[in-house]
């Protein structure tokens, strides 16, 4: 209630939800882009994997927790929102890649020792990835024209 | 000529009827390629930013995670310029006299001069002072982030 009846709360935290987003999941974007093999090929992926985790981490408790206080000032209106609800859904399906890459992909022999050539589920779990995560940002960023 | 005449010339512009006239999700679409450009570049931002802090990929040679970076930096870059022209030029009356823009834009070209006069060169060396690398890293994400948040502030204000 006080969010949304603040002049400066709401864009401000809005403002802090988008800093958020360019930590969680722009780092997420250059571990996607790694998996892919389109960026940092001289740098061992499980190397990238394991320096940018936390970090994706820490992003992404910062983006809930301002994406949380946003839902909150707007639930009305975001409770029936089609493009919101998507939106959730594009956050469950990158939630699924992100368990099976972590708990079925990364456990694979060739990808724990950095095998020159890795196989193609890595990069497709990339694509799959930054894709997801792309059309959450789509989603977020349409929620006021299409709400 | 005025500001004001030189904004009106742009409102009346063929260019901006093309934009304002249309759809409203065309002006959504450029939204959205505009903070999906800003997300790439901040990522760049943030990630040379970590290795220069020595937090991240510290084993990792500078250049072998600047090299790629830059590149991600200039298409994130080129992206929000392209989209943020069109936005402006479809109606500047909206932006030109709102304080919260002219935040912005004063960041802006704050952030360019201190990423290619400073952090550019601080980013290609082989190991920079640390209180250079850290002073550099602050000012950069201090002027970027700014960016953002007044960025958002545009819509409210």
């Amino acid at each position: 209630m006080a969010i949304a009846e603040s002049r400066y709360a709401f864009p401000a935290i809005e403002g802090l939800h988008l800093i958020g987003l360019s930590i969680a999941v722009g780092l997420l974007f250059i571990t996607d882009l790694r998996l892919a093999g389109l960026i940092l090929r001289r740098v061992p992926l499980t190397t990238v994997l394991h320096n940018l985790r936390p970090w994706v981490l820490g992003g992404f408790v910062s983006i809930f927790v301002t994406g949380g206080l946003l839902f909150l000032a707007e639930a009305t209106t975001l409770a029936g929102s089609a493009v919101f609800g998507v939106k959730l859904g594009f956050i469950l399906l990158a939630a699924i890649n992100a368990a099976y890459f972590e708990f079925v992909i990364a456990r694979k022999p060739a990808v724990r020792e950095n095998h020159a050539v890795l196989p193609s589920s890595v990069r497709f779990a990339g694509l799959a990835s930054l894709t997801l995560w792309s059309l959450v940002i789509v989603c977020g960023r349409l929620i006021p024209y299409l709400a | 000529m005025t500001i004001d005449s030189v904004l009106t010339a742009i409102q009346d512009s063929p260019i901006a009827h093309l934009i304002s006239k249309s759809n409203h999700l065309v002006a959504a679409g450029l939204q959205v390629v505009h903070v999906l450009g800003f997300i790439a570049l901040l990522a760049s931002l943030v990630l040379i930013s970590l290795r220069l802090l020595n937090l991240v990929l510290k084993q990792q040679p500078l250049i072998d995670v600047t090299r790629d970076a830059n590149r991600l930096f200039y298409i994130g870059l080129a992206l929000t310029v392209a989209s943020g022209v069109l936005m402006f030029v479809s109606t500047p009356k909206l932006y030109y006299y709102k304080a919260a823009f002219e935040l912005k834009m004063l960041l802006f070209v704050t952030a360019l001069l201190i990423q290619f006069a400073v952090f550019r060169r601080v980013a290609a060396s082989t190991s920079p002072h640390p209180v250079l690398a850290r002073t550099t890293v602050a000012a950069s994400l201090v002027a970027w982030f700014g960016i953002g948040l007044a960025g958002r502030m545009i819509g409210f204000t």
